[in-house]
Formats: C-alpha cells, structure tokens, sequence
C-alpha cells in the first residue's frame, strides 16, 4: 500500500495525476453534490426552519404577513418558548413529562438492548456455521417488521381481557392479570407499567438489527489474538474481557449511539401502543412535538421542542463519543 | 478546468431537468384555449368510504351540470388530513374546495386562509333559514360566514344499545328509561365480571369526546355556563362542574357500570367494544351507528335517546360537522362557490351526502321531510328530538387541546381514583384557562 502511494509524491507523475485529480474531483463533484444539494433541501432548510419557528408564535392556520408567513398574526416571540417550558401551564407539564419519559425509555432500553444482543451475538458466533444464518435470520425478522403491525401484535398479546398475556398469568395464577397499557396507577420502581409493556415491545423488534452488528464485528476479530490468549492460558470469560470487550469498543460506541438515536426518536410503537396514555406517562418528546406541531397548531412551541430534543440528542451523542473514544484499531 | 466546469454543468442540467419534471403538474402547458374554457377545481376530504362516495356522487351530478368545471376530487387518511391542510395553506397550495370540520372553520378563517361566503352565494340571515344553529355557527367567524355546513355532529344524547345483552339480563328491551338513574340501573345488571376484572360494560361514555361532551352537557343541564363573563375564558372551577364530574366517578367507584382502566380511549373504546359485544349501552355519536351498520352488518343494535343527566330537559354544546369552506386563494372563487353551494348549500346535494355518510342533517328541511333519509339510517331518529336543544359550542380557543389534553385526562383520572372531584375541577380550569390566556 505505502509503495503504491510513494508515486504519487513525485514531480513528473504530479503532472500526470493533476489531470486526473481534476477529473476525480469533477467525479466527486458530481456525486456529492447532489446528494448535498438533496441534504440541504431536505434535512437542513428545515432544521433552519425550525430553528427559525422555535422564535416565533407559529401556526399555520395563520396566514401571518410579509415573508415566508412570519409576522402579524404569527408573531416573533423571542425565547418566550423556550421560557415557556418551565412554567406551570399544561404544556409545559406535559414538555416535562415527555423528557422524563423519552429520558427513561432511552436509559432502559440502551443497557436491555445490550445486555441481550451482545451475549446473544456471543453465543450465536459460537454455533456451527451452518446454524448461523438461520439465527441471525429467526432474531432479524422483527426488526424487519412494520413498526405498526409490531405495536398492534404486541396491543393483542397486552389486552386486559382478550390478551395472551393475561390468559397466561391466569392460567398460572402467580400474579393476577393486568391492565397492562392504561392503569395509571401501576408503577414499579418509579417506572409505570405502560412503559415497561413497550419497552418489552420496542427491544424484542429493534434487537435483531444490533445483534447482526455485534456479529459482525465479533467476526472481524483476528482470531490470532483469541488463540494467543488460549496459549497464555485465558479461559472463556477473560477472553471476553480482554480480548472481544476492548476490541468491540468501536463498534459498542456505533450500536450504543443509534441504539440512543432511536430511542429518542421513538414515535410509531407508542403512538399506535398507547397514543401516550395513561396520563401521559408513555408520551415521548416527538410524539409531544408531534401533537403539538399538527394536531393543536401550534408550531412554534413544536419547534422550541425539537431543538430542545435536538440538543439532547447532539449532548448525549458526544458524552458517548468522549466515553467510548479509542485511539486504535485493529 | 474544462472537464470540472462540464461536470458542474452536467450536474444542473440534471438537477434542473429533475425538477422541472418532478411534481406532476409542470408538464407542458395546455393550449391557452383550452385554458380559457374548462375550470379545473380540487376538491379535499378525509377519507372514509361512505364520504368518498357521497363526495363523488355529488361531484358526479354536478360536472354532468357544469361540463365546463372539472372537479379533481384528492382524499387523506383522516389522520394525515389535518396536517396536509396546514402544509399546503403554508405553501398556498391547498385545494380550492374543502370539506372541513366546523368546529375547525374558525381557527382558520380568523387566520385569513378562508374565503368569505359571498352575499350572492348565502348570507348568514340566509343561513339561519337553512341550517340549525349549532353546525351553522361553527362556520360564522366574527360576524362572518365561511362556509356551508353538511353534518350537524352530534356527540350528545344518543346511546348504542346491545339487544342480546338486554335480553340475556332479563332487561326490558327497547329501553324505557324516564330519568338517568333508569338507565345507570339497567346498565349495572348487565354489567359483567370474571374475578374482579370486569369483562363487560353496563354503560361506558369514557372517550375523548363522551367524556368531555357530558362535562360540557352536565354543567349546561345543572344550570351552569362553562365561559366565563368575557366569553373566551373558562369557568370550569364551579358547583355545577363538580356534580357532573361527580356523575361520572360514580359510573366507575359506586355505580361500577365501567373500569376506566379497561375501558377508555386507549382500551376497549366505545366505537369498538360495543361491536365486539364488550358494551350494554355505548355513550357515542350517532355517527357510529353508521359506521357499525357497515362494518358490522351482522350485529343487531339500535341507536336510542337517553334521558337528560340532571334536570327535565336536554340541554348540550354541540361540534359543528363537517362541511365545505373555499381556500383563500383559489384561483376560481365563483366556480369554487358554486361547487360548494351544489354540495353542502342545496337540498339535493345535502340530502345525497347525508344519505350515503348516515349522518344527521345540519339542513333543517331534511329533518322536517327525513323519508328518505330514514329509509337509508334509520337509528338517526333518535336524535331528531335532541337537535332544537343544541348550541354550538362556541370558541374554545383549541378544541382538540381543550378536549383530550385538558378535560379527558383529568376526569378519567378522577374516574380511575388517582385525584379528586375537587382537583380535577381545578386542573380543567386552571389549564383551560392557561391555554386560553397563551393563544391570546
């Protein structure tokens, strides 16, 4: 690789490649651009936008005046907002409710999530090669799902009176059978029962994707390194530690961040599951910017909220970013 | 240099040509004749499938009258509608006809997205002729109309009634309740255990819109105004308030004609635990009637009037109905009108569409003479006597917000033990209020 590269430093085959890089960078050029183009139509105008929105009384219904609807009736309100969220209006409890949920979904289903995929993917890289496919297979298709015929399967199996879950619990007879979407009451350790029912739902249809990640990286470990440690005398659980672990921790930072990214970015499951219910106790940020944006006009407040979710997000990104850093590979 | 600047050309040309095909609508432009002749119109609804054929009926009538206006007729997943309006209102380009919700019609006429009624078309004193008076003033703005009403949407006063349920109970069948505690009476022998869950339901109205309905209808019947002294704000926080929350904590902890747990908007809702044989008696608009018949052909039920909940007579807030409104800009206001008024402003029009949405007339004369509609939705003559005692419900500032993020919650709370009678009334007022006093 170094050899091949060494030509290129040189003065005559300079000339050569300037025709060449020129013609590369026209290449480039005309790939990118167009995807950055698309981009920023798409994904930053409107981050623009609701950057924008997030100042002012926004609504839609409002025809405003002079540009872009901005103004007159959809006035610029500053960081009244943002200021807003901290109140003691409806809103904003509910703001606060969609925080603290959308903050408890993502904590219990990170460490859930890895906590199952990454002895699973273990353990079906331990398999024969033959019986590989058919796991990652049986343990993909629910990511492959709908996320609606997802949440309404797992809508079934939760009914209080026709549900399979309650028709087991009764059969059994340990606990008695619950209302397991829509009792407010029922909260377990500071977490309400309708969380813990889609959480259940959301890792048994999001595992899959992280498990084949998992796999693939457990695959990419030399297994040179594996075997010297077998030499050295490493059994089983220090080969994990010391060997898969550390070297994993690349590919743990990527599962851990998306893993997070969609948690936050929860809507469909407990939209369909609970529509946010009981008493707002499953009702995550989007789903709040959501109702607030298109069902209740009101898009500037869903806008302050956004960027609030998004800072979240981009602070919560780089603290993982920081912890999980590695200044090798492999 | 030459070969990046072809590229940087190569990919506009691209991207120019893509957006000039893209849209559907920027083909190559008709010959200005033709133009000139034929008036294309759009036309918005939600979907449904008894709408969309009502809809398409009409429109059918109305080219074959008009072959110079072509009507474009575009339908939304009812959930997805809200949000195509607004986005095409922001972006000018929304259809020049709407079939839209009265109780909605304000919220944007006051925003200027709404083309006023022309006096040509209908005047209000016109409109009072025509139409009750709740589905009419949803659409009557600051002394202005705009639009015509269709569907004078009823929530309050009718109840869907399960025959066999009766009959297995040994209730008399049809129902013949004189006050409200005839009804809670019946409810509770057919209401149905196993263990302590209970499986079904005597009497359930706990929906976003049962619940919220009887809080408005119980404070109007016990005597109470829910506006305060300025007509925008709310005066929730009162003795009348208080009863009719009372009221329905009573169906749960001391009637136990229902489990809020287990039966509310998220969980067995009337709509659909009704048809499942899961409800006696199910507290919903006639409108579900409609939508029963034709998707539980099989199922045998009747649409009933219920006695008032306190006092003699019935008094409620009703939502207005859907209707037809004109887009601010469209392009074609007198063609736009025209439609319009053949829809929703002509007896023909509204008898069609009333006939095939099984919904109650919002136009007086179709109520005077219902043969024919009867003979299409028979259970929508229970609420004939009800309609002379609606008022629209007025400006509540943000209908949806007030109903199932203010009072719903709180009430089903209340019903579910996890607050008080008193705290409930308060949180409704207090919050009512905070949302009046952020929209001002």
């Amino acid at each position: 690789m170094a050899n091949l590269s060494l030509p290129l430093r040189g003065k005559r085959i300079g000339k050569k490649t300037s025709g060449l890089r020129a013609g590369q960078l026209g290449f480039i050029s005309g790939a990118l651009i167009p995807l950055m183009l698309y981009m920023m139509f798409f994904s930053l105008l409107p981050m623009i936008w609701a950057l924008i929105l997030g100042f002012f009384e926004y609504s839609p219904i409002r025809a405003g005046n002079s540009f872009l609807g901005l103004g007159g009736e959809n006035p610029f309100i500053g960081l009244d907002n943002f200021r807003a969220m901290f109140a003691e209006s409806q809103p904003a409890r509910v703001f606060r409710m969609a925080v603290v949920n959308t903050f408890m979904f993502t904590l219990l289903v990170l460490p859930i999530n890895l906590a199952i995929t990454l002895p699973l993917a273990v353990l079906v890289e331990s398999v024969h090669d033959r019986l590989k496919g058919t796991f990652r297979a049986i343990y993909f298709l629910p990511t492959i799902s709908s996320a609606v015929a997802v949440a309404i399967m797992w809508g079934f199996i939760y009914h209080p009176q026709q549900g399979l879950l309650n028709a087991i619990l009764k059969l059994v007879g340990i606990i008695p059978p619950k209302a397991w979407l829509t009792d407010p009451n029922a909260v377990y350790l500071g977490v309400p029962l309708a969380m813990i029912a889609v959480i259940i739902a959301y890792i048994w249809q999001d595992f899959g994707y992280n498990l084949v990640i998992f796999i693939a990286a457990l695959q990419g470990i030399p297994k040179e390194l594996h075997d010297a440690a077998c030499v050295d005398g490493a059994n089983a659980w220090h080969e994990f530690w010391r060997i898969t672990m550390p070297l994993l921790k690349p590919t743990l930072l990527f599962v851990c961040v998306l893993t997070m990214l969609s948690s936050f970015q929860v809507f469909v499951i407990f939209q369909v599951m609970t529509n946010g219910g009981p008493s707002n106790q499953t009702t995550p940020l989007v789903m709040s910017i959501y109702l607030n944006a298109f069902k209740y006009q009101n898009m500037g407040w869903a806008a302050a909220i956004s960027m609030v979710l998004f800072l979240i997000i981009m602070a919560v990104t780089a603290v993982q970013f920081w912890l999980l850093r590695t200044d090798w590979e492999y | 240099m030459k070969r990046t600047l072809l590229g940087w050309l190569l990919v506009f040309a691209i991207l120019i040509s893509a957006c000039a095909s893209g849209g559907g609508g920027g083909g190559a432009p008709a010959p200005a004749e033709q133009v000139a002749e034929k008036v294309t119109l759009r036309l918005w609804s939600h979907q449904n499938a008894a709408f969309q054929k009502a809809n398409e009926d009409i429109i059918a009538k109305f080219t074959a009258q008009n072959p110079n206006i072509e009507v474009k007729y575009e339908n939304f997943p009812y959930d997805q509608y809200i949000q195509t309006i607004q986005t095409a209102m922001a972006a000018k380009n929304e259809a020049d006809v709407i079939e839209l919700f009265g109780t909605w019609t304000c919220s944007y006429a006051n925003g200027g997205r709404l083309a006023e009624v022309p006096a040509d078309v209908m005047t209000y004193e016109q409109a009072q002729q025509i139409y009750f008076k709740a589905p009419l003033d949803g659409y009557y703005c600051g002394g202005k109309l705009y639009g015509l009403p269709q569907e004078f949407n009823l929530e309050n006063g009718g109840s869907l009634v399960n025959p066999a349920l009766f009959e297995k109970h040994g209730v008399t069948y049809p129902p013949q309740w004189k006050t409200f505690a005839d009804l809670i009476a019946d409810a509770q022998k057919m209401t149905e255990f196993e263990g302590d869950k209970m499986m079904t339901a005597g009497f359930s109205a706990v929906t976003g819109d049962g619940v919220s309905f009887t809080f408005l209808a119980g404070i109007l019947q016990s005597g109470g105004k829910y506006f305060a002294e300025d007509g925008k704000h709310f005066n929730f926080d009162t003795p009348e308030a208080r009863q009719t929350i009372q009221m329905m904590v009573d169906w749960a902890q001391k009637d136990k004609v229902v489990d809020p747990v287990l039966f509310n908007d998220t969980e067995n809702p009337v709509s659909t635990s009704f048809f499942t044989g899961n409800m006696a008696v199910g507290f919903v608009g006639s409108w579900a009637a409609g939508e029963g018949s034709i998707e539980f052909p099989d199922m045998k039920f009747d649409y009933v009037q219920i006695p008032p909940y306190f006092g003699p007579e019935h008094k409620f807030a009703a939502d207005s109905g859907w209707g037809k409104v004109v887009s601010v800009n469209t392009k074609h206001p007198a063609e736009a009108w025209k439609l319009a008024k053949f829809m929703a402003g002509e007896q023909d029009g509204s008898l069609t569409w009333n006939i095939e949405t099984k919904t109650i007339p919002a136009m007086k004369a179709l109520v005077e003479n219902p043969e024919q509609l009867l003979a299409a939705a028979p259970f929508i003559e229970a609420t004939f006597g009800l309609l002379p005692f609606g008022q629209y419900i007025g400006d509540v500032t943000e209908r949806d917000q007030l109903f199932y993020e203010i009072i719903y919650p709180a009430i089903l709370e209340a019903m579910q033990g996890a607050t008080t009678v008193d705290d409930a009334a308060k949180k409704i007022n207090t919050e009512a209020n905070a949302m009046v006093d952020a929209k001002q």
